[in-house]
């Protein structure tokens, strides 16, 4: 019997301190870093984000917002597209406040379906017009470029082409590989079609086809096949090369090339934040997004995610390419969400999936 | 053999069990139609064509071989004096849980030019290893993944055959192989063809293991169109479910001549001695064990310690209690959706089997015909059915039984096989008998039918647990938010190349199922 009391009180006592410590979010690691300093008191507010962008890139960001303004998070992690596709279902009965997309593609599609609201100007304005919808929907606040990666021991920087137009010359004849099916070489190459007219790209995609290149589900899965010889030189995004580098060390044996900067093989794709239309919450979600543009953020995702910022007059970290003008001057995503249809049908036809 | 008329209740229970999993079927119709899609137009273009005649190309040859595979490993595991069977028994059903997008990167890792084996071999003198891709690629993964859909059930049904059959069979001159042909066979020939059909529907509805291997089958074209063209990708899911729908109904007009053998009593089955074979038949199951787990394991490891090791110095981005929570996740959801389908399939068996009730059979091969919608669209269906279901949609929102439903409609299928010959291994007579010396209903059912259902039922709840402790896109999108499993957090590591956390991960998951297996369905099988 006097244990059972003992047991009680004992858990109550923990309850009462578990409770009285409640009050305050407590942070550390990475998301120390970003928010120096005391912790706001936790309030009953919530904001709700569907999130592309995965836990492990992000997840820091999302506790320091907590810890900043007491606001607590919630988040379903999960692919863009499928995210999107969520959304779509639930329409304006969907609980999300936010949706933070890997690629523009998913935004533009939700946009099209009018599931966005109008981002208030001062947001906007944080990112240069080509990093933001026309429509005033989304703003990008981050970006990763596109790059070729080629395998070390195969090749020197000198081998290298200036341009994804010479990809198509007999020299790279069945050595060069594409993630044809995936949503950001998709994004890619709507902006092309855009960029030079559907002749040339159709041209340029069927010229890949005729030398042989070879078809890969994804980024990630061409950097490792890169990086064991099975390929010599693919076009990836320039992030995941990092990443292999860092888990593979010296064993890794891929690195990435920069096209010219004019050179549309060296596009800047953005990740894409964006409000609900069927949110109630629309300051909580203000806050988040307006937290993600914030010059702490923005330092912590080219410092921790080697990503290019995009706002706060934050510089790229130091190891990777500087931006030129075409990356971000140039080309608009907005003809994404009425250009992903023709682009399926495009790269469907040109037979690269068959490769 | 005597025909039991099931009662209303049951017939009912069998009604709304064929609705709730014709949930993700009617939301493909009802898209097709309001996205303007025209899959008749589509089912003889080119563009569906080709890729329909991969994949069940595909599919064909990945069930021959799984068949042959699975049969051939539960054979030697269940009656034969193999060495170390208590262990093989534990690990061969694990290639379960690899979950394809990372089990088939893991293959490619370990086994490709260049990966891991060939650094190994080329210490041997070998210098060649064939470059994993294509139908070569995505046939060997699928193989070795999918096995332990035959092995499992077959195992079960092959420890509690009578002896009596190959007995006399052998008293009467026939050598071992030909009992094997004409006798074991033909009692295990129900649980082969239940388990088959799971591998072909497994197979189309693949998406991780045939991109990885670049074999152009539907599900890539479903899955690029989701958001370009939704009408491309949803009529083409329709195709792919009018496939499974008529695959189902040709295996169940072809399995009606198979026999049923019934079990008077749980016993011990004879044991054949291997002899000569004894070596040959190690080197198969070494192999299999090298293949299907050695090598993903392997390059699992090579990720989890490059990455821990690393020289950067950066910390991971999970720590033990973050594992701890998905590992307990995992094996909550994956443990009650497994109960769960064991009780919703079981009555279904009896309606089908034992009564031949019509209901019963339509359920049957409506719940089957499910598992080859991929789960991504069960998880949409079910979120457009309780959006538009006022209240109880409400209710059931954003919670842990709606994914354990979800679940369910996945893959009760992997039960509702066994489940039907495990009834239908219960003799008829005997339960007459019991009837006769006054033994009620509830009496029969735990003394006659129970334990020689048993093994049966507890193959069919492993096959559900282990293949839900994989499952991501319905994981991803119902689960209610804050709860991650173990699937979802190694997927979120692995796109990002967090290669190191995802390898960790990853061994953490095979070692659970392992754990599982042994548990679950082994120990508890062998003490019968």
């Amino acid at each position: 019997m006097q244990r059972v009391i003992i047991l009680i009180s004992t858990t109550l006592i923990l309850l009462g301190t578990a409770c009285g410590g409640a009050d305050r979010f407590e942070i550390d690691g990475l998301a120390a870093e970003i928010h120096s300093g005391e912790c706001a008191e936790k309030s009953d507010e919530v904001v709700t984000i569907y999130s592309g962008r995965k836990e492990n890139l992000i997840d820091p960001v999302l506790r320091a917002f907590e810890c900043a303004t007491g606001i607590n998070v919630e988040v379903r992690w999960g692919k863009s597209a499928e995210l999107a596709m969520l959304i779509n279902e639930e329409g304006d009965q969907s609980p999300a406040d936010v949706f933070l997309s890997q690629s523009p593609g998913p935004v533009s599609f939700l946009e099209a379906k009018g599931f966005l609201a109008t981002l208030p100007q001062t947001t906007l304005n944080q990112v240069t017009p080509q990093n933001r919808s026309d429509a005033e929907t989304w703003v990008g606040f981050s970006g990763r470029k596109r790059v070729l990666v080629y395998n070390i021991d195969e090749l020197g920087p000198s081998d290298l082409p200036s341009s994804v137009f010479e990809l198509t010359d007999q020299k790279w004849r069945g050595q060069v590989a594409i993630p044809a099916t995936n949503g950001s070489f998709m994004d890619w190459f709507t902006v092309f079609r855009n960029y030079h007219g559907d002749d040339v790209a159709t041209e340029w995609l069927k010229g890949m086809v005729d030398n042989d290149a070879r078809y890969y589900p994804n980024n990630r899965s061409i950097v490792e096949a890169a990086s064991r010889g099975e390929i010599k030189v693919g076009l990836v995004n320039h992030y995941y090369n990092y990443q292999e580098g860092a888990a593979g060390g010296s064993k890794h044996r891929a690195q990435n090339h920069d096209f010219d900067d004019n050179d549309i093989g060296s596009l800047l794709i953005i990740t894409a934040a964006t409000i609900l239309n069927s949110t109630e919450n629309v300051s909580n979600a203000q806050a988040l997004v307006d937290y993600l543009l914030s010059s702490s953020v923005q330092q912590y995702f080219t410092d921790q995610t080697l990503e290019y910022p995009l706002a706060a007059n934050i510089a790229p970290n130091q190891v990777l390419p500087p931006l030129a003008a075409l990356q971000i001057g140039s080309v608009d995503f907005d003809s994404l969400g009425s250009g992903l249809d023709k682009t399926s049908r495009i790269i469907e036809s040109s037979g690269i999936q068959n490769q | 053999m005597r025909k039991h008329n099931a009662n209303r209740g049951l017939r009912v229970f069998g009604l709304v069990t064929a609705i709730a999993f014709a949930f993700p079927g009617l939301y493909l119709v009802w898209r097709n139609f309001t996205s303007g899609a025209d899959p008749l137009g589509l089912l003889f273009s080119n563009q569906t064509l080709q890729p329909l005649w991969r994949t069940i190309y595909l599919a064909g040859l990945v069930s021959v071989s799984a068949a042959c595979l699975g049969t051939a490993l539960a054979w030697l595991t269940a009656r034969t004096d193999l060495p170390f069977r208590k262990l093989w028994s534990v690990l061969l059903p694990v290639p379960l849980v690899f979950p394809t997008f990372i089990g088939a990167a893991a293959f490619i890792r370990a086994l490709s030019p260049g990966g891991l084996a060939s650094e190994w071999l080329t210490a041997f003198g070998v210098h060649h290893t064939p470059q994993l891709r294509g139908l070569f690629g995505a046939w060997l993964v699928l193989t070795f993944f999918c096995y332990p859909y035959v092995y499992l059930p077959v195992n079960a049904r092959l420890k509690q055959l009578p002896g009596s059959y190959e007995q006399t069979a052998l008293l009467l001159g026939d050598t071992q192989p030909q009992v094997f042909l004409r006798v074991v066979l033909r009692q295990i020939g129900s649980s082969i063809t239940a388990g088959t059909l799971l591998v072909f529907l497994y197979t189309i509805s693949d998406f991780g293991a045939v991109q990885l291997m670049r074999f152009d089958t539907l599900t890539r074209a479903i899955e690029m169109n989701y958001l370009a063209r939704p009408p491309i990708s949803f009529a083409m899911s329709l195709i792919l479910l009018a496939l499974a729908a008529v695959v189902v109904v040709s295996e169940r007009a072809a399995s009606r001549h198979l026999p049923d053998i019934r079990t008077h009593r749980p016993q011990h089955a004879l044991k054949y001695e291997l002899g000569s074979w004894k070596v040959p038949s190690l080197l198969l199951v070494i192999a299999t064990f090298a293949i299907s787990i050695v090598a993903p394991v392997a390059a699992m490891a090579d990720w989890a310690l490059g990455g821990t090791l690393r020289s950067d110095g950066r910390p991971l981005t999970v720590s033990v209690s973050k594992i701890v929570e998905a590992t307990i996740n995992t094996l909550t959801s994956s443990i009650a959706t497994g109960v769960v389908a064991l009780l919703l399939i079981t009555p279904i068996a009896f309606l089908a089997n034992r009564h031949k009730d019509r209901i019963g059979r339509f359920t049957h091969s409506v719940v089957i015909s499910t598992f080859a919608i991929p789960g991504i669209l069960i998880a949409l269906s079910l979120r457009f059915w309780t959006i538009r279901s006022g209240f109880i949609g409400s209710f059931f929102y954003d919670s842990m039984a709606l994914l354990i439903f979800a679940y369910v409609v996945r893959f009760a299928a992997l039960a509702m096989g066994a489940a039907s010959v495990a009834v239908n291994a219960v003799p008829t007579a005997l339960h007459d008998a019991a009837a006769t010396l006054g033994a009620d209903r509830r009496r029969r059912f735990r003394t006659v039918d129970v334990p020689v259902m048993k093994p049966g039922l507890l193959a069919a709840t492993g096959l559900v647990v282990l293949s839900t402790m994989k499952e991501l896109p319905i994981s991803l999108l119902l689960a209610p938010i804050g709860f991650p499993t173990l699937t979802t957090r190694i997927f979120s590591s692995f796109e990002e190349a967090f290669v190191a956390e995802a390898g960790i991960m990853a061994l953490v998951l095979v070692t659970a199922s392992a754990f599982l297996s042994w548990s679950l369905v082994l120990r508890r099988s062998d003490a019968l």
